[in-house]
């Protein structure tokens, strides 16, 4: 069982700390890496947001680093064929030339980190394309100060709007605190049972999500400025949107729960694109640069009258095998950069891995592309 | 073997000011990575702050300055990392009470070997969580945690070390009245010197600059002895003033930790419905099951398929706890890790920890100490 001692090989064991990736509650984890790869996750007690406790989810992130990963540059041709970097830019050069800024269309996922929001906006400013945004669900763009974790567990009154136990463990956890400390808990749903009505000391059961407007305002006289409104993404941005409407009336903190990692420092560059924009845009633009996500995953009948699609992401999607050319990207824990979270804490996390292959960081690619464009990145 | 207590220090003088107690760790550890005795070390560092403690892995011994010193506030576990990660290698290991009872059963249980790892015991008096000790240093001693450079525990009190070099002390009981303080396992844990170990290292009893070393195992002596040989380590014999007080203290401390578990495990253990709420919390993540050191089973009971019902919300506290409890709480070395651990503030710890203790009473057998397997022990059960 026990190798004989062997003098100059490294067994290399390293515990680093990261973001975890699943949700955008941000909570901390350490990656457990075994010769430059990631084999585990280990508990980061020291981190503030959920001191060493993770989900399932969480604890299982590190996997993402070693499925299905794009490890080099694919070019259509006879299939999808494995290509040179240089080769693969001047394709895309010449590609994205033949059209006008008003054809091209450009998808980030919530999942980017800031830094490549900022330069993806760049690149679309220099080239001039206005069709541009991240896949945001139907949660808008809003601005103002939601309420923090630590808002959360010292709330009196939390009302929740959707599973937020079962789906963010983490922040659900803040319910919980807050609940021991005597916080009376009201949850809506169109579920009768669910983890978090099982919790509260309320659960109020809907049809549909249109009486929640009603419901939220019947609870409205309960709520002050000891209270937190947690709310889980809704049917339509409307819905949510009225739901804030109605909450302006009381002094209740609200935590909208985006649900990607970097979903609420997306909206600080990029459109908020809903379904209905995505499939919009989808339908409108001939070339598409999607950056991190898989429209194809739910819209790919949009995606039909694309003539050219250029997919940058770290694994295989649906959407890279309808790609034209496909960059291969980076996993989150082989960059550094930050993400922002749902309570708009914004966190370092720093490269631990080298990317598989010839997949390279995500910012440097659209760096490069750029200068193959001879677009110059506006400061 | 007989017992036998040293003083020791180490002969290298930056692993002597940099290291705890003398850095007589340090230097056991870089003699056996110079000897080339094992493949390499496995410590804690300090990572962003004194809050942070980082399970590190070393193979050069010039690294081993990096861990000098003691952390408190760093409530790691050894035993899965060595089980899962590391049983191909020679290691050497710091290990507390807790470490070494996990990686005692987990010997016996063949996955570890105990002839490739040496265990180095520190003496503990308990951690603090992290953010924890955060919390209590703005409240208690007014000090931004932020400005704290180091931390230790010494006669019944928390001290802080600022960066202007003052000092400020507060007594763990005080702390502890009032929910803060070490964890609840650290607080009942009655093994604070770790004779499950093959050293046990501590400041108790010691003159300043020197490490208190009880040697317990053979493999312990012969490490000892041929570090001081080879001139790693300076050593003398500990007075017998010294090997008392060290004595009183353990016994003071052991004394403590009965009077915690009678509040925590019984005067203050969770009435029947208080369980109920708990167990409605639960989201199934398995997060107590795979941080728990001893679980080690490939297939688990818990996931198969006759255990869990159809669009069940919350899992039957009897197949999903209760399984695991009648599986794992015999050999419970009360680590406090699934607590720690669970995102729903299941107090986990207690029920495991009060059903050791009442398995311990009637059969004598304490986890992570006791030489042999729990009895009724089955490959089947944990």
């Amino acid at each position: 069982m026990i190798k004989p001692l062997n003098k100059g090989v490294k067994h290399m064991l390293k515990i680093a700390h990261t973001i975890c990736p699943s949700c955008s509650v941000g909570c901390g984890v350490n990656l457990i890496i075994k010769n430059q790869e990631a084999v585990g996750t280990y508990p980061y007690k020291r981190h503030p947001v959920n001191q060493g406790k993770n989900c399932e989810k969480g604890r299982n992130s590190f996997q993402i680093l070693n499925e299905n990963r794009l490890q080099n540059p694919l070019i259509r041709k006879n299939g999808l064929e494995q290509a040179r970097w240089d080769e693969t830019l001047d394709t895309i050069v010449s590609q994205i030339k033949k059209y006008s800024p008003q054809e091209i269309g450009i998808v980030a996922s919530g999942n980017c980190t800031n830094q490549e929001y900022e330069t993806l906006k760049k690149f679309a400013e220099s080239l001039g394309v206005k069709n541009i945004g991240y896949n945001a669900g139907t949660f808008p763009y809003f601005n103002f100060q939601s309420a923090t974790l630590d808002d959360v567990e010292s709330s009196r009154t939390i009302l929740i709007v959707g599973d937020v136990l079962k789906e963010n463990p983490l922040l659900g956890r803040r319910v919980i605190l807050a609940r021991e400390n005597g916080a009376e808990i009201i949850s809506i749903d169109i579920s009768a049972n669910t983890l978090t009505g099982i919790n509260s000391d309320e659960h109020i059961l809907i049809e549909s999500t249109s009486q929640l407007t009603e419901q939220v305002g019947k609870i409205l006289p309960k709520l002050d400025e000891s209270s937190t409104v947690l709310i889980k993404e809704l049917e339509s941005r409307e819905e949510f949107e009225n739901i804030l409407q109605i909450l302006q009336e009381s002094s209740a903190r609200i935590l909208p729960v985006l649900k990607d990692c970097n979903s609420r420092g997306a909206m600080n560059y990029l459109p908020a694109l809903d379904e209905d924009d995505l499939k919009e845009l989808l339908e409108k633009v001939k070339l598409l640069y999607v950056v991190g996500d898989d429209p194809a995953s739910h819209l790919a009948e949009s995606m039909k009258n694309l003539e050219f699609i250029i997919t940058q992401g770290p694994s295989v999607t649906e959407t890279v095998l309808l790609s034209d050319v496909v960059l291969p990207g980076t996993c989150w824990a082989e960059k550094s950069g930050t993400f922002t979270s749902t309570t708009g804490k914004t966190q370092k996390i720093s490269k631990i891995l080298d990317a598989p292959g010839d997949a390279k960081d995500d910012v440097t690619i659209m760096v490069e592309l750029a200068e193959k464009m001879g677009l110059e990145l506006i400061k | 073997m007989k017992t036998q207590f040293l003083l020791a220090k180490a002969n290298d003088n930056e692993l002597a000011t940099r290291g705890e107690c003398g850095g007589a760790v340090s230097a056991l550890f870089k003699y056996l990575l110079d000897q080339e005795l094992v493949d390499g070390v496995l410590t804690l560092t300090r990572g962003d702050d004194v809050y942070d403690g980082v399970p590190t892995f070393l193979e050069d011994s010039e690294d081993i300055v990096e861990t000098c010193g003691s952390l408190h506030c760093a409530p790691t576990m050894f035993g899965d990392l060595i089980s899962k990660q590391l049983s191909d290698l020679r290691l050497a290991v710091s290990v507390k009470p807790c470490d070494a009872m996990a990686i005692r059963e987990l010997e016996k249980r063949h996955q570890i070997d105990s002839k490739a790892i040496y265990k180095i015991g520190l003496n503990c008096g308990g951690t603090v969580m992290p953010i924890t000790a955060r919390k209590m240093i703005e409240m208690f001693y007014d000090v931004d945690p932020q400005d704290v450079v180091a931390e230790e525990i010494d006669k019944g009190k928390f001290i802080i070390e600022l960066k202007d070099g003052t000092h400020k002390a507060v007594e763990i009981d005080e702390l502890e009245e009032k929910g803060f303080g070490r964890r609840g396992n650290c607080q009942r844990c009655e093994l604070k010197i770790p004779r499950n170990a093959d050293l046990a290292c501590g400041n108790w009893g010691a003159e300043p600059g020197w490490t208190f070393i009880e040697v317990v195992t053979e493999k312990g002596r012969e490490l000892v002895e041929n570090a001081h040989k080879n001139g790693y380590i300076e050593v003398k014999t500990p007075s017998e003033k010294a090997i008392t007080i060290r004595e009183k203290i353990e016994g003071i401390m052991i004394k403590l930790a009965r009077k915690f578990q009678d509040k925590y495990l019984e005067e203050d253990y969770p009435l029947p419905e208080n369980w109920d709420e708990y167990w409605n919390r639960c989201i199934k993540c398995f997060a107590c099951r795979d941080v728990c050191p001893l679980c080690y089973c490939k297939e688990c009971d818990l996931e198969k398929e006759f255990y869990s019902s159809e669009n069940e919300i919350i899992p039957d506290p009897i197949t999903f706890q209760g399984v695991r409890l009648s599986h794992m709480s015999f050999s419970c070395v009360n680590c406090g890790q699934c607590e720690d651990v669970c995102p729903m503030e299941i107090p986990l710890a207690r029920i495991y920890h009060r059903m050791q203790k009442k398995y311990r009473d009637e059969t004598g057998f304490i986890a992570g100490v006791s030489e042999e397997l729990p009895p009724l022990y089955s490959p089947e059960k944990g």
